[in-house]
């Protein structure tokens, strides 16, 4: 085992965790403010595809970034208002929009690029370093920053205090929602710049294969705390990076490799023994005036 | 005549189906401690939440300090110097008590947080009011009456010239509400204005300087104390002359139902909740259990009536020890539950009233048939004639359950769970947020209950209830019953001597 | 006989105006969409009539296509009454469609036993399926929404190593997509079409109304009749409100919802029988994909009820059909319908909730 090949499996390794890794701060957002995202996976879809758009159509692979995360924050907009606003339950509401992203991503794809499941090829891409998408290796000064931004700051003390019970946090002066509308908006914005770290040179229908749901799975295993978080993606990513180096070399047939993420997520979820304690009012509707 | 700190002209507000607060006039002056009486539901909260900009007048106006205001939200409030501690407390367990205290308020430089100037300020006003309270403690491990006090640091830290405390003693023993009292004299001295929204009329008569009745939403009278008596202020609150101690026939307690002996439980967060509790119930007698929240009673109850896990001991109903059995057969076998939260626990609230009462006998004929198939007309009659026996206030039994008040839906589940006919009914905070109308006909139903020969189990923070209703009551202290007292040798004062712990292991 | 108020059916009316609302938001919607595509609106809407109502061929296709979808929504439905996500039906119905094959290929039965062992090999795969998510749930509390998309991720891989390895029916050398072997005869789902003709519908041989017809109109009346008429409904519906009371009430909430959940994956395993018995003849992992997320929307559309989901299903067969017409007879493309769809949940979602806070603020108001 030499050098370069270590470093090949860490830098690869970050690379493929890093859209986990992203979606999973994102999620600690908006539900560290009381509200469940399930529609992580979803707003990676329709970001992914605006990303490429963008990119082709601006020529540029920043402008691509920019349309990315701006898409992200425009889907989390929409949960927000449907879950905040308008009092829906939050996983029907994730759900909802999952199913939503599905069909908007195949009626957009096909206006932008003629076909449902495909969009055109997109050459102009983010600068390499290290042999991968530089971008990824923007995963460690976000992760610091997010941290510094829940827990030292004015706006994550409020935050939590959103999550934990909105009721006191009103009476205190706090606006709830709004709270609430920037933890999701947040979490919307994360997605579309963890979708950057996926792949960038086309899209395909499917090509997010779960990793929001696995995003949701490092959430709690992380315990809601995005240093926690993080971990637990990268936990996840690498052990992916692992079946990719090793999937042609090991004797076993190539669905059983495949699965071993989703299978890992599963063995990591049930052997969490005592459950770890979600932001007390995560998922509860707040309804002012009924303090 | 001094200036008023506060005055409240004509205040009138309406939520749909109720008009909660129907002119109502109330003043404060500097230096003086003003109490606001009324029954669950007569418009006292609500008052008081419009002071906090909670809520929006429709019609009325506010002058602090003689100066028309128009609040708009809490920030206003907080900025004319009201402060308010909440009946329940508007804490984040997870928090410390310094960031519960600054929340909203935090010293900050450009947005990060500057947790050193808070301290000081905070350590300066624990020594100045005697509120013994440590900043970086977690609130979730502070007991009710310090957190309590962290509830008051958070409005003297905001300069609060008009403090408001919505039911403050509901949770406190006597003696806490003693020391409480000391607080508000502390205020008093310093010129501020107290509210004091209360139903309990002793402590209203001991602390008071004026006594305002709200009743229906409108103010009856506004007395001062020496012209005021319980009696005087009760039949202002009712509008009617009212029995003040209900009516306990003497009964000779038949044999053990119930038997608890060495029951230790723990909790999740490993001490122990329940610690080598012993105690008995025998049919035709109430059994209370005085003690403040958090002390064991929850987890007691979970054990009797949901099943819930047990480390040793035991819990023998009529003999049988019942720990392994589900919730359905110690249901079979005789045992009723009141839940404490009548809302999360009691109802199923879309399901109509009548399904309700049917709730936890709907596998049983009448309600099922032999092939489980629902019998519905049954339901409706047994709904029918249960709703005129407790007069529960509903358009019909098909109403579902979360349109009724809470008075009724309280009475909902207490008519259904004294319907099974049990031998053991566990009651917890049977009371808790229900009018006076509905409370005495729930101490009613409670007495014949027992009359009947029943086993009655109450669970209450409301030591006047317990003393009125109970044959025998028992002090719950760190998971022990610490005392026993007979009906008559019972004495508030000595009992809540127990309730903290000040005392121990007594002869009754 | 007991009296309706007036006043309650005005209630039980708008808290099921929702989806009709829905509707009408989202066709405003398409047409908008339909008038900036350049497309004439008269035009679009006489494709989608040409294509769905027209003649009775058309009618049964829609009938044919909203099978598979109804027994998805009927899964999803049952689970949500008993407060379960159960998003796996996609897994489980890949797991169910492969058992029941298996069932239709090696085992030499008569008709009579062959096809009901079919259905309910079916079933058991499915409930299968759900089995592990549903555990995981009860008793150590983890959410199902993740394990059991997690779960259809391994279905899939699952389900296509066994296909082409183990169970592969293909020879060396044929290069169709990857398949098992075919259906025996006596398992296969026999169209009754001829039965439709002689009561006077003209149904046309390449639309396919067979014998999954049958199995999801009886499915359907009997889960409708557990829901509202038995003890066993009313706990799952109890439970789906909250599992606090419930379990003070003495009802076996970890049962109850173990085999609701169970039942709702078993539901979900006869999705592909009219696809692989009927339609195809063989198993393979190319199934029509997303008919598990299609159920979710159905279900929600359908207010999470079996009577609902009737209407839910035949609208989304007849959303289906009305994009093919629109894509054949108009430039509108066919994913539009999709994305319609998608934004008709969204509507159906928010306005129901909507209405169902007015109309408890109604009733509270009346409550005094």
């Amino acid at each position: 085992m030499d050098l370069s090949f270590v470093t090949f499996f860490l830098v690869k390794g970050l690379e493929i965790s890093s859209p986990i890794a992203f979606a999973a701060l994102g999620g600690v957002f908006s539900e560290r403010g009381g509200v469940v995202n399930i529609a992580l996976e979803g707003i990676m879809t329709v970001t992914a595809l605006t990303l490429v758009w963008g990119a082709i159509t601006f020529q540029s692979i920043w402008i691509g970034l920019l349309v990315s995360v701006i898409t992200g924050m425009l889907m989390g907009f929409i949960h927000a208002l449907v879950t905040v606003t308008f009092k829906v339950d939050h996983v029907v509401s994730g759900v909802a929009i999952n199913i939503f992203a599905i069909g908007l991503t195949r009626f957009l794809c096909q206006s932008w690029f003629g076909q449902e499941t495909q969009s055109a090829i997109n050459s102009r891409l983010f600068p390499s370093w290290l042999g991968i998408n530089s971008l990824a290796f923007w995963l460690i000064p976000v992760t610091i920053l997010a941290w510094f931004a829940i827990n030292r700051t004015v706006f994550g003390l409020r935050l939590r205090s959103v999550g934990e019970n909105p009721e006191a946090a009103d009476t205190l002066g706090v606006n709830v929602y709004l709270m609430r509308y920037a933890g999701v908006i947040i979490s919307g914005a994360l997605c579309g710049l963890g979708t950057a770290t996926l792949f960038a040179d086309k899209w395909i229908s499917g090509m997010v294969a779960g990793r929001g749901f696995i995003a949701l799975a490092a959430v709690i295993f992380g315990r809601w705390n995005p240093i926690g978080a993080v971990l637990a993606s990268l936990l996840f990513g690498y052990a992916d990076t692992v079946r990719i180096v090793f999937e042609t070399r090991i004797p076993i047939p190539v669905q059983f490799v495949q699965m071993f993420p989703y299978v890992l997520a599963l063995v990591v979820l049930a052997g969490l023994a005592g459950k770890a304690r979600a932001p007390a009012a995560d998922g509860r509707a707040f309804e002012k005036g009924e303090g | 005549m001094s200036e008023s700190l506060l005055e409240m002209r004509g205040i009138t507000k309406r939520f749909p189906g109720v008009t909660a607060n129907d002119g109502v006039s109330f003043d404060l002056k500097p230096g003086e401690i003003h109490a606001l009486v009324g029954e669950n539901g007569a418009g006292k909260t609500t008052l008081m939440k419009i002071l906090y900009g909670l809520h929006r007048p429709d019609a009325g106006s506010i002058l602090v300090r003689g100066a028309p205001v128009t609040i708009r939200g809490p920030r206003e409030a907080i900025r004319l110097g009201i402060g308010m501690v909440h009946q329940h407390f508007m804490l984040f367990s997870p928090f410390t008590v310094l960031e519960n205290v600054t929340l909203g308020e935090e010293s900050h430089t450009a947005g990060v947080l500057r947790p050193s100037i808070p301290r000081r300020r905070i350590e300066k006003l624990v020594k100045e009011n005697s509120l013994a309270v440590d900043c970086d403690s977690r609130v979730e491990d502070l007991s009710v009456g310090v957190q309590q006090r962290v509830e008051i640091l958070k409005i003297l830290y905001r300069g609060a010239a008009i403090l408001v405390f919505d039911e403050p003693t509901a949770v406190l023993t006597p003696q806490e509400a003693g020391e409480l009292f000391k607080t508000f004299r502390e205020m008093k001295r310093q010129g501020n204005g107290v509210v004091f929204i209360s139903h309990k009329l002793d402590e209203v008569l001991e602390i008071a300087d004026r006594i305002t009745v709200i009743r229906h939403g409108r103010v009856v009278r506004t007395i001062a104390r020496a012209e005021a008596t319980k009696q005087t202020i009760a039949e202002l609150m009712v509008g009617k002359p009212v029995l003040l101690d209900v009516k306990r026939d003497a009964l000779e307690p038949g044999g053990v139902v119930l038997e608890v002996r060495n029951l230790v439980i723990r909790s999740p967060r490993g001490y122990a909740a329940v610690d080598d509790l012993s105690l008995s119930v025998r049919s035709g007698e109430i059994y209370g259990i005085a003690g403040v929240e958090g002390n064991g009673q929850t987890e007691l109850v979970k054990a009797i009536a949901e099943g819930a896990e047990v480390q040793s001991g035991d819990i023998l109903l009529q003999g049988v020890d019942i720990r392994r059995m589900s919730v359905r057969e110690r249901r079979e076998r005789g045992i009723a539950h009141i839940p404490e939260d009548r809302q999360k626990e009691g109802l199923l609230l879309p399901f109509s009233v009548a399904w309700n009462i049917a709730l936890g006998s709907h596998q049983r004929p009448p309600f099922a048939s032999r092939l489980q198939l629902i019998n519905t007309k049954a339901v409706r009659e047994h709904a029918r004639s249960v709703i005129a026996q407790y007069d529960i206030r509903t358009p019909s039994e098909e109403t579902p359950a979360n349109a009724l008040s809470g008075g009724n839906q309280q009475k909902t589940v207490v008519a259904r769970e004294i319907g099974t006919g049990a031998i053991l009914l566990v009651a917890a905070q049977p009371t808790r947020g229900v009018d006076i109308g509905a409370t005495e006909f729930i101490h009613t139903q409670l007495l014949a209950a027992r009359s009947k020969g029943r086993a009655v189990l109450l669970i209450s923070a409301d030591l006047d209830e317990l003393l009125a209703l109970s044959d025998r009551i028992g002090v719950i202290f760190k998971g022990k019953i610490i005392n026993e007292f007979t009906h008559d040798k019972a004495v508030r004062e000595e009992v809540g001597l127990y309730m903290t712990g000040e005392k121990s292991h007594g002869a009754a | 006989m007991a009296q309706r108020r007036p006043g309650s059916v005005r209630y039980a009316i708008f808290e099921r105006a929702a989806p009709f609302i829905g509707f009408i938001a989202s066709a405003i919607v398409l047409v908008g969409i339909v008038i900036v595509l350049g497309e004439n609106p008269a035009n679009a809407l006489s494709a989608i009539y040409k294509f769905t109502l027209q003649t009775s061929a058309k009618l049964a296709a829609v009938l044919s296509v909203s099978i598979p979808f109804y027994l998805s929504g009927l899964a999803v439905a049952l689970a949500f009454k008993a407060g379960v996500f159960n998003i796996g039906v996609e897994g489980q119905y890949f797991v169910g469609g492969f058992t029941a094959a298996l069932v239709g290929i090696y085992l030499h039965v008569p008709p009579a036993i062959h096809i009901p062992l079919v259905v309910l090999a079916a079933m058991l795969g499915g409930a299968l399926w759900a089995f592990v998510p549903a555990i995981l749930k009860v008793k150590r509390g983890i959410h199902e929404v993740i394990t059991t998309i997690l779960f259809n991720n391994i279905a899939i891989a699952l389900v296509t190593y066994f296909v082409n390895n183990p169970f592969t029916g293909l020879q060396k050398g044929q290069s169709l997509e990857p398949q098992t072997r075919k259906i025996l005869p006596t398992a296969i789902f026999e169209k009754l079409n001829g039965l439709f003709r002689s009561l006077g519908w003209n149904v046309p041989d390449y639309v396919y109304l067979d014998y999954s017809l049958v199995v999801a109109i009886i499915f359907g009346a009997v889960i409708w009749f557990l829901l509202a008429r038995t003890r066993y409904g009313f706990e799952i519906r109890a439970i789906g409100t909250s599992i606090d009371v419930s379990r003070y009430a003495g009802i076996r909430v970890d049962r109850v919802q173990i085999g609701a959940f169970l039942a709702s994956g078993a539901l979900a395993g006869l999705i592909g029988l009219q696809e692989i018995f009927a339609i195809r003849g063989f198993y393979t992992y190319s199934l029509a994909s997303g008919l598990g997320f299609d159920g979710i929307a159905i279900s929600l559309i359908g207010r999470n009820s079996p009577v609902g989901v009737i209407f839910s299903a035949g609208l989304f067969g007849f959303l289906r059909q009305a994009g093919y017409g629109l894509q054949l007879f108009t430039r509108v493309p066919n994913s539009v319908t999709y994305a319609i769809e998608g934004l008709m949940i969204l509507f159906i979602v928010v306005i129901n909730e909507i209405l169902v806070r007015a109309v408890r603020g109604m009733r509270k108001k009346e409550a005094g």
